[in-house]
């Protein structure tokens, strides 16, 4: 019998609020935080499809990290340290008292250093002078520069490992922390995900792959519209979730406060196409099944998901189909909710974000609403998706998580008792 | 030489990107069913439209675009409507045909 893994601290970055309190209360009351772009505002926005996004506004590295720290790490690196440090500390976690390599990092991130990326190459390409390329470019870009920058202010020294599979990538991070300590190799995880990447390169290239939404760049708090019959595609967000987990034994060695257990995990490729999912849903449905079998529990007792839901036109709808297929006639009595109706995708911060609300909702029995749910699609109709807040006791939970790359992640959530 | 037909551009550019004789692309072809585009064939085909004849498609319209006929009206409708001078849009047809040249060489 592998060992029972539950969730002891959390922290988060997000378009609508920094730190768990504020982002909670703000997720409650269904606050948008998708504005007019402001990130690149230098560039002539107008020749951009998609002006709107999901912004971590008024984010001030040096209110959090000291000046030398903040300028060596790119802006997700930046959010995955705030966001772990808050996790820590709501955890109660003293790395003074733990042994060091009994502690891993895992992160998840899609894009990585990209501000950083994008400046050095344009200057490279413009000017020609590769020896003002600047020498922290490299430990900047490389995609597992926040997991170690993130090891390095906590003093983890158990495994460190960045999970890049985009949109999927912080779900896959809770699940592989999962097997991380269900296999005894650590005691605790530091599982972060994070992304920032609302910047000109990046944002113009969601642009081409018309994958963003377009038509409400005057009313950017209905642009995120999951399962809308409006929905037109996704809302780039950024932002960072942490989340610690731990073995139960080491949790109650130290007497931890628990929110939440997390109870199984799946991990699936469509092996179908890098930026399509299967119309069907028959795969996501069998991520589904193959996380609750996972977790030892089954459709009926589901009563809470946190669904990817993108808002975009295809993805919606075969996320809902998928839940249909699995859940049948018991799907509209499962509360659902949508996260990125008000935070947006944040790509490889999403999973985490989601589950950090997946342990608010069990250990609250709160639902945050999901925003701009006024004229269901009824290719997606969902009951349990509602537009304010709920209360319910939830039991068990399941997050969904679907990435570029014809990945597909889900993970079980369970009230701990 | 005579310019060639925005019909038979589109036509010329879709049989470059599938990789098959033009002759065998017709209007009422659709592009998913017939030419088996899915979305994202369709959007880098479109991409490839837009910058051959200095035109901006956007997303809302995409839907319009089922068939081959579809696109070759969709373009017209953006690119004869507008008649500039005369230079402009034979030097634009030139470099464009130059490009198609070349690709069919390293065929």
């Amino acid at each position: 019998m592998s060992a029972r893994v539950v969730i002891t601290g959390l922290g988060v970055v997000s378009p609508i609020g920094i730190g768990i309190a504020e982002f909670w209360k703000a997720a409650l009351e269904g606050r948008s935080g998708i504005s007019a772009i402001t990130s690149f505002a230098d560039f002539p926005l107008e020749t951009y499809r998609s002006r709107v996004a999901g912004q971590v506004l008024n984010f001030n590295p040096a209110q959090y990290l000291d000046a030398t720290r903040a300028e060596r790490v790119d802006r997700y690196a930046q959010f995955a340290l705030v966001a772990s440090t808050e996790a820590v500390t709501d955890a109660g976690l003293r790395m003074d008292q733990e042994h060091p390599h009994r502690v891993a990092v895992i992160v998840g991130a899609g894009m990585g250093g990209m501000v950083m990326g994008e400046r050095e190459i344009t200057q490279l390409y413009q000017n020609q002078r590769p020896h003002r390329v600047h020498p922290n470019f490299i430990p900047t870009i490389t995609l597992n520069s926040a997991s170690g920058i993130v090891a390095m202010a906590h003093g983890a020294k158990g495994p460190n490992l960045t999970i890049s599979t985009a949109c999927s990538s912080s779900a896959h991070a809770i699940g592989q922390g999962l097997q991380c300590i269900r296999t005894g190799q650590a005691d605790a995880v530091i599982v972060v995900g994070a992304d920032a990447s609302i910047t000109p390169l990046v944002f113009a290239g969601f642009c081409s792959l018309r994958a963003l939404s377009t038509t409400y760049n005057d009313a950017p708090e209905r642009a995120s519209r999951p399962f809308d019959r409006g929905r037109d595609g996704f809302v780039m967000g950024e932002g960072a979730g942490a989340l610690i987990l731990e073995s139960l034994a080491h949790a109650k060695k130290r007497k931890a406060r628990i929110y939440a257990e997390v109870a199984g995990y799946a991990a699936t490729s469509e092996a179908y196409h890098m930026v399509i999912p299967r119309e069907d849903g028959a795969e996501v449905a069998t991520t589904i099944r193959l996380a609750m079998d996972n977790a030892g529990v089954t459709p009926a007792q589901i009563d809470y998901i946190n669904a990817h839901a993108t808002s975009t036109p295809i993805g919606d709808a075969v996320e809902a189909k998928a839940i249909r297929q699995v859940f049948k006639s018991r799907t509209d009595r499962i509360a659902i909710s949508a996260t990125k109706s008000m935070v947006g995708h944040t790509l490889g911060a999403a999973g985490s974000i989601a589950g950090a609300v997946c342990a608010l909702s069990i250990q609250s029995g709160q639902i945050h609403p999901t925003l701009n749910y006024e004229d269901p699609d009824p290719a997606c109709a969902l009951a349990g998706l509602t537009r304010q807040s709920q209360r319910r006791s939830i039991k068990v939970a399941l997050l969904n998580a679907f990435g570029f790359g014809s990945n597909n992640a889900a993970v079980v959530f369970k009230r701990f008792a | 030489m005579a310019l060639a037909s925005v019909a038979e551009r589109i036509q010329i550019s879709l049989a470059d990107y599938l990789k098959r004789d033009r002759r065998t692309i017709t209007p009422a072809y659709s592009l998913r069913d017939d030419l088996g585009l899915d979305s994202m064939a369709t959007i880098e085909l479109l991409f490839r439209i837009e910058e051959a004849f200095e035109i901006q498609i956007p997303d809302e319209d995409l839907h319009k675009l089922a068939t081959v006929g579809d696109v070759i009206a969709y373009v017209e409708g953006k690119v004869i409507p507008a008649p500039q001078t005369s230079a402009k849009p034979a030097t634009r047809i030139a470099s464009t045909r130059k490009k198609s040249a070349s690709g069919k060489k390293a065929k």
